[in-house]
């Protein structure tokens, strides 16, 4: 059994009754959530400090416009944060951003977070057409409401299993929750959640995070995997399979760019070391007669998998972000869960704990050596 | 003007490779970069060859345009010029931004040989991808009619598609039946033709005629939807309504031919500050969106590209959110271009706006600071 | 007829044992395939995964990272990053249906020329099974 408050309103609406809250009593020097941008259904991070602007706020809006971890660790790269600042996010974000800050890449000093039992998100290219999110959303709830898997959303959503937040001071609960639209129930999972909620309205009661509907869930959300594992079928690709995947990568590298992962300023593959020179190129022209030009496309994505795979949080973000609708995540997925099970790691659950690859054991991994 | 007539009886597509097999066979070239439909057939890729053999998946015109031919040159030739003699065919608009990444240093031409072709516009990389078939199906009709009616707005609107500055074209519109015309543009061209043994003294008048009469009608489209469009995009806020979607995943940045640099000054260090300094933008207004400086970026960025933009669409196409980007640069780059009476492309010899001067010129920018002064 | 396969290895040999168990085994004139180009690096360690599949997208039909065995790396502790490196990149390519059998992690110490020629000797064998390496011939990389 773990500490809630519980509130009287729906699950968004009692969220940014909490922001408004925490702002007015300058418990927070502001509050990272999703907002609603002008004239269309895109949303956007906003680090809001005036409880006004929490008005047009989204906290819980099942979109992904850019993963949580990246921002925070654009905010605390520097330094870290001066004062207390709340910040909204998913469970895949909040793991990316440890992950992040185990790579130097932020602090997590300050940060009160407030993560969900998370229902996944939807396609970020839906936002292309106006309004259509709007629409989706009382289905979405909806099947939220009944622990089931809700239809459109993103195979990656579909696929993941760790849909409950680690490491959050506050967890709302969502999943199997009949009565979200008028009721809240606020998971306090550190004393620092108690010490922020001192004197709000609300009720203070016990029960249990991970609930009979959560666990069904866990096994729908696991069918939906091995789902997504055969309709990919990886272990089949081999050389020709690999380039029909990625033969049509335009090499925009957004998967990288938006990867919160790939914190690298300059990307290994974009370096001035790894480009051809003029003699390189005759070299293979010579030896293979035909060439594809730029080289090294799938050096790209093999390269990109070896550094991500262990720390890969599997948020989707670099599937969504592909204009030519190569399924990133999806291809990661075996990948990753294949590579993180050999270390038995999970990335973003552990602040302590080190990424495997930095560390070692003397006496493992005998079956590798010959 | 004058150029040679060479056979397309099996199709244009056919008549250009069948040209090129001669020309590698008879060693004039070491190899050739042109674009070959990938293994899977969902999009195409720039392939460099030296073989013959490989021409038969080759498409000089293929229906998208994934890859910005000229980021594939830079890429081959950015280290400067190797020994091999390299014939590249492309479209007009990447012909034009490899003469602009010449000027930038990022494309070597000295043993280049630039071949072009008249462009009906390419299909929005999206769409295609989303059902190649079908986008073969259209345009094959788009070849075969000819109709420059791309749905993709940058070809729509584009009145560029005809010979560039390369060294040799090809011309399809006003061709006689079952052929072509290859056009010298330079002596290098010419040379070219030469050592074929083909001949290039017949007249292009039918060529000519119809390419200025194109050039004409959609010239005066692109005036008119780039006016139009300036009505529906002026001011901040309309601007900021545009980009709000943008999710600084900096694709159109990385697909841009203009846009070499290595490491984006858009995603450098200058621009990442103290969680203070952050805290303190938002406090001003009460809420500061991330990631910030997303209009810093897009007008930066143009700033940075726009005298060399050649309008090609790439970034457009790249765009996740299907932000009107190549719009949005090609209406500030058109008359960003027109200040310094400068054509993207135009001319190798042309120098870049941007790092020469006239000591007397555009007194109207000084305008309003001399007429304060005065007072 | 055709020709004979005969396989191209890279490996990396680190140089304080497996190095120097190479040329052990060339001076005691061991005989031993002519399938290896030596790369001497200082550490087995200082094998890059991306050495590795650099390597094998550029054509070579297998690569062995050969180094000191574990407890006997002249940096103490640089063989074992190595074992781990290898394990992440074998799992990733497996996953990925390549064959992840072209790359071999070996111990080989200084005084080992016999267990040199015996590795070099039973990985040719391997890659003669496996075939030429189907990236030698790719353009569409």
């Amino acid at each position: 059994m773990s500490k809630v408050f519980k509130l009287d309103e729906s699950v968004e609406k009692s969220v940014k009754k909490l922001l408004t809250f925490l702002l007015n009593k300058g418990r927070i020097r502001g509050a990272l959530v999703l907002q609603k941008t002008d004239g269309n259904s895109a949303v956007a991070y906003s680090l809001i400090t005036d409880a006004d602007a929490l008005a047009s706020a989204c906290p819980l809006c099942p979109l992904m416009p850019s993963n949580a971890a990246s921002v925070l660790s654009r905010l605390t790269l520097q330094e870290s944060l001066p004062e207390p600042l709340a910040v909204v996010l998913r469970p895949c974000e909040l793991r990316g951003f440890i992950e992040l800050v185990k790579h130097g890449q932020g602090s997590l000093d300050k940060f009160l977070f407030i993560s969900s039992v998370c229902g996944g998100v939807y396609p970020l290219k839906m936002v292309q057409v106006d309004g259509s999110v709007g629409e989706k959303l009382p289905q979405y709830w909806d099947a939220v409401k009944r622990a089931e898997i809700a239809p459109e959303i993103r195979p990656t959503c579909r696929a993941c299993e760790r849909f409950v937040p680690l490491g959050a001071d506050m967890t709302v609960a969502t999943m199997g929750e009949s009565g979200l639209e008028t009721k809240c129930t606020i998971f306090l999972n550190t004393d620092k959640a108690m010490g922020f909620i001192e004197g709000m309205e609300g009720k203070l009661a016990e029960e249990k995070l991970e609930t009979e509907a959560i666990q069904q869930h866990k096994q729908k959300r696991k069918a939906e995997k091995n789902k997504l594992y055969d309709e990919i079928g990886l272990e089949k690709y081999g050389l020709s399979g690999m380039i029909d995947m990625f033969g049509k990568c335009i090499g925009c590298h957004g998967c990288s760019q938006v990867c919160p992962i790939c914190y690298c300023e300059v990307c290994t593959f974009e370096s001035r070391d790894l480009e051809p020179k003029p003699a390189e190129f005759e070299r293979d022209l010579n030896k293979k007669r035909a060439i594809r030009v730029p080289p090294d496309t799938l050096f790209y994505h093999l390269g990109r998998l070896i550094h991500v795979a262990i720390s890969c949080v599997g948020c989707g973000s670099c599937t969504d972000v592909c204009p030519v609708d190569i399924p990133v995540s999806s291809i990661f997925l075996k990948v990753r869960e294949s590579v993180q099970e050999l270390f038995d790691y999970v990335p973003g659950m552990d602040p302590e704990e080190a990424v495997p690859i930095t560390k070692f054991e003397t006496e493992e991994l005998v079956e590798f050596e010959d | 003007m004058k150029g040679a007539v060479i056979q397309a009886k099996a199709g244009i597509a056919d008549g250009i490779l069948n040209f090129l097999k001669e020309a590698l066979d008879k060693g004039f070239f070491d190899a050739l970069l042109l674009p070959v439909r990938v293994p899977a057939g969902d999009s195409f890729s720039y392939i460099l060859m030296r073989d013959t053999s490989l021409l038969d998946g080759a498409f000089p015109l293929p229906p998208v345009m994934p890859v910005q031919g000229a980021r594939a040159l830079s890429s081959l030739t950015r280290y400067g010029k190797g020994t091999n003699r390299i014939a590249v065919l492309m479209r007009p608009c990447e012909i034009r931004a490899a003469i602009e990444l010449h000027k930038l240093d990022q494309v070597d031409l000295e043993n280049i040989f630039l071949l072009s072709v008249d462009c009906p516009g390419v299909l929005p990389l999206g769409d295609y991808i989303k059902d190649p078939r079908k986008g073969d199906a259209l345009y094959e009709k788009v070849l075969q009619e000819w109709i420059i009616r791309s749905p993709r707005w940058a070809c729509d609107i584009c009145d560029k598609f005809s010979m560039p500055h390369s060294d040799a074209h090809f011309g399809i519109l006003g061709a006689p039946e079952s052929s072509l015309f290859v056009i010298p543009g330079t002596t290098k061209g010419k040379d070219f033709l030469e050592s074929l043994d083909i001949e290039y003294h017949t007249s292009v008048k039918s060529w000519e005629t119809k390419v200025q009469e194109l050039t004409e009608e959609i010239s005066k489209k692109r005036e008119q939807t780039l006016q139009a469009l300036s009505r529906d995009t002026r001011g901040p806020e309309r601007l900021l309504g545009i980009f709000s979607k943008c999710i600084n995943c900096h694709n159109c940045m990385r697909v841009c031919p203009i846009c070499y640099c290595r490491q984006c000054y858009f995603d450098s260090d200058a621009l990442k500050l103290t969680p203070d300094n952050y805290l303190m933008r938002a406090q001003k207004k009460g809420a500061l969106r991330f990631m910030p400086d997303t209009l810093l970026f897009q007008l930066g960025r143009m700033s940075h590209m726009g005298l060399s933009c050649v309008s090609c669409g790439t970034c457009e196409d790249a765009c996740p959110m299907a932000i009107p980007v190549s719009r949005i640069f090609t209406l500030v780059a058109d008359s960003m271009q027109e200040v310094f009476d400068y054509v993207a492309g135009r001319n190798p010899q042309d120098p870049l706006p941007q790092i020469v001067y006239k000591e007397e010129e555009l007194k109207e920018v000084e305008k309003a600071y001399i007429e304060t002064y005065n007072k | 007829m055709e020709e004979e396969f005969k396989p191209k290895i890279v490996g990396f040999l680190c140089n304080w044992c497996s190095y120097a168990g190479a040329d052990l085994a060339g001076v005691s004139r061991l005989k031993y395939p002519s399938t290896i180009l030596p790369v001497r690096v200082m550490c087995s360690s200082r094998v890059d995964p991306l050495h590795i599949i650099t390597a094998l997208l550029k054509g070579a039909d297998g690569v062995l990272i050969a180094g000191c065995h574990p407890g006997d790396c002249h940096y103490q502790k640089g063989n074992y990053h190595t074992r781990r490196r290898f394990a992440l990149l074998k799992r990733v390519l497996e996953n990925l249906g390549f064959d992840a059998d072209r790359m071999r992690l070996s111990w080989v110490s200084a005084s080992e020329g016999r267990r040199f020629a015996k590795v070099v000797g039973e990985f040719t064998e391997k890659i003669k099974e496996l075939g030429p390496n189907p990236c030698r011939e790719e353009h569409f990389l």
